[in-house]
């Protein structure tokens, strides 16, 4: 009687002395990262995915959990890695680059990775009304699938809804991570599909702009949806990530 | 967990304490907790584990415990470790009120621990810990323990159980019966004398520490 969605579960994969923490997205589970750090132990990392707290269980998990709890499972990652590795690099999509940002604004990074990241909520009206009667509406079932993949979007382990109450924590991560870009000081790369109909692109700039205090590089990716490490484009997204962190750590093995 | 971690670690195991679903941040975190969501932590472990382990053998403190032998009934696992583990809900009082505690907890939502039972005061001193219970999170362990209860004789890895006859929290006696009731066939006990019921930590944390190693690399000549 297992808690966790089959393919959904975290998962570590031991090698060098850089640590890759590779955080997943809103209602999502470490499966979307897996091909990512498959990629990256490959290259002679090592690698640890988290599970954020209400994934890859149950819908209706995701009704209690704050995003507090998402960031202190970030947490917990970075801490468990540096058991074992000279430098951490958090590497996220989506919700998961809001949590890897806000990670390297207050824990000591080598660099940081932010995939296909929203630097606010995209407009929606039947959200932004539905989210005020959550005692009422408790899920909001996805849009058709935009997928250029069709193998990836059926290796999928996700939610099939937004659970509405959740939406408020989503905003509250944004929040956190807007209120400290400016304190980050180590590199950063921002990736984003230039065909993102969910999170537009733009807001890959409105990111870049407000880190003040480090070197950005931002680069957008075509023929993707939203999940640019799991669609058509994910081997060039693999291979700018795998790049960026060796040009980052090369100064020792 | 942690002294009990860099022994296991000293005698060349790998070790990895998992943080429970909210704890060790605020109190107020811990009544949105169901039990799923500490199984869930575990879980998360065990899968964290299999990725640089051939063998996985969880050890569980208290209701650590009860997650370990939940784990050991559904997972393939090298074997288990209970330390000060619970078999019946330690609260009497918890059972006519569980169908009412979503309701109470609202009203009251902590209630205060007794005095600790450290038999050693300065391990006392440094417990890191809430300083209250929340009621509708004793409700959520009074519920795993009853899921446990459920999947005991399923438990058929080896299981080390230590239990002291001085825990104030946990009875003795859970120790004695949970010994009786595993499905496991290769069982075996260590009781103590002096400590209370954080085992891992109070006075006796050296033979606690020795007969956990020894019993973890008994089973892992065995696996290899």
């Amino acid at each position: 009687m297992s808690q966790l969605l089959p393919g959904g579960e975290p998962f570590f994969l031991p090698g060098g002395s850089t640590g890759c923490l590779l955080i997943h997205g809103f209602t999502a589970s470490p499966q979307e990262m897996r091909r990512l750090g498959d990629h990256l132990a490959g290259e002679g990392h090592t690698v640890l995915g988290v599970r954020l707290p209400g994934h890859a269980t149950v819908l209706t998990d995701m009704l209690r959990v704050r995003w507090t709890d998402w960031y202190a499972a970030t947490l917990d990652g970075a801490c468990l890695l540096s058991d074992m590795c000279a430098r951490i690099v958090p590497v996220g999509l989506s919700l998961g680059g809001a949590l890897a940002l806000r990670l390297a604004a207050e824990q000591p990074v080598a660099a940081a990775v932010a995939l296909s990241t929203p630097y606010r909520q995209p407009p929606d009206r039947r959200l932004a009304v539905l989210r005020h009667l959550t005692w009422i509406v408790r899920f909001w079932r996805k849009g058709p699938p935009d997928w250029r993949d069709p193998q990836a979007q059926a290796e999928r382990v996700a939610y099939p809804a937004y659970p509405l109450r959740a939406i408020a924590e989503v905003d509250a991560t944004l929040a956190a991570m807007r209120s400290t870009l400016e304190s980050i000081r180590a590199p950063v790369l921002l990736m984003h599909s230039a065909e993102d109909d969910f999170v537009r692109p733009d807001n890959m700039g409105l990111i870049a702009g407000n880190i003040t205090a480090s070197r950005v590089e931002t680069a957008l990716v075509t023929h993707s949806n939203h999940i640019i490490t799991c669609d058509a484009a994910r081997q060039l997204v693999f291979k700018r990530v795998a790049e960026f962190i060796s040009r980052h750590t090369c100064d020792a093995p | 967990m942690r002294g009990l971690g860099e022994h296991l670690a000293g005698a060349g195991l790998t070790a990895l304490g998992p943080r429970l679903f909210a704890h060790a941040t605020r109190q107020e975190d811990l009544p949105r907790a169901r039990w799923q969501d500490w199984l869930a932590s575990a879980e998360d472990g065990y899968h964290l584990l299999s990725g640089c382990c051939d063998a996985i053998i969880p050890i569980g403190l208290s209701m650590g415990g009860v997650l370990a032998l939940l784990l050991a009934s559904a997972s393939p696992v090298a074997g288990a470790v209970t330390l000060s583990t619970p078999l019946h809900p330690p609260d009497r009082r918890m059972r006519p009120l569980r169908p009412v505690a979503p309701i109470v907890s609202k009203l009251r939502r902590f209630a205060d621990k007794g005095p600790a039972d450290f038999d050693d005061p300065a391990a006392a001193s440094t417990h890191l810990e809430y300083p209250q219970y929340p009621i509708r999170a004793a409700a959520e362990l009074y519920d795993l323990i009853l899921e446990m209860r459920k999947h005991l004789v399923e438990v058929r890895c080896p299981v080390l159980v230590v239990h002291s006859r001085r825990d104030r929290s946990v009875r003795f006696s859970d120790g004695e019966a949970l010994m009786a009731k595993l499905g496991s066939q290769d069982k075996q006990s260590l009781w103590l004398e002096h400590s209370g019921h954080v085992v891992t930590r109070d006075t006796e944390l050296r033979a606690v520490f020795e007969a956990v190693a020894a019993f973890v690399q008994r089973l892992a000549r065995s696996t290899r």
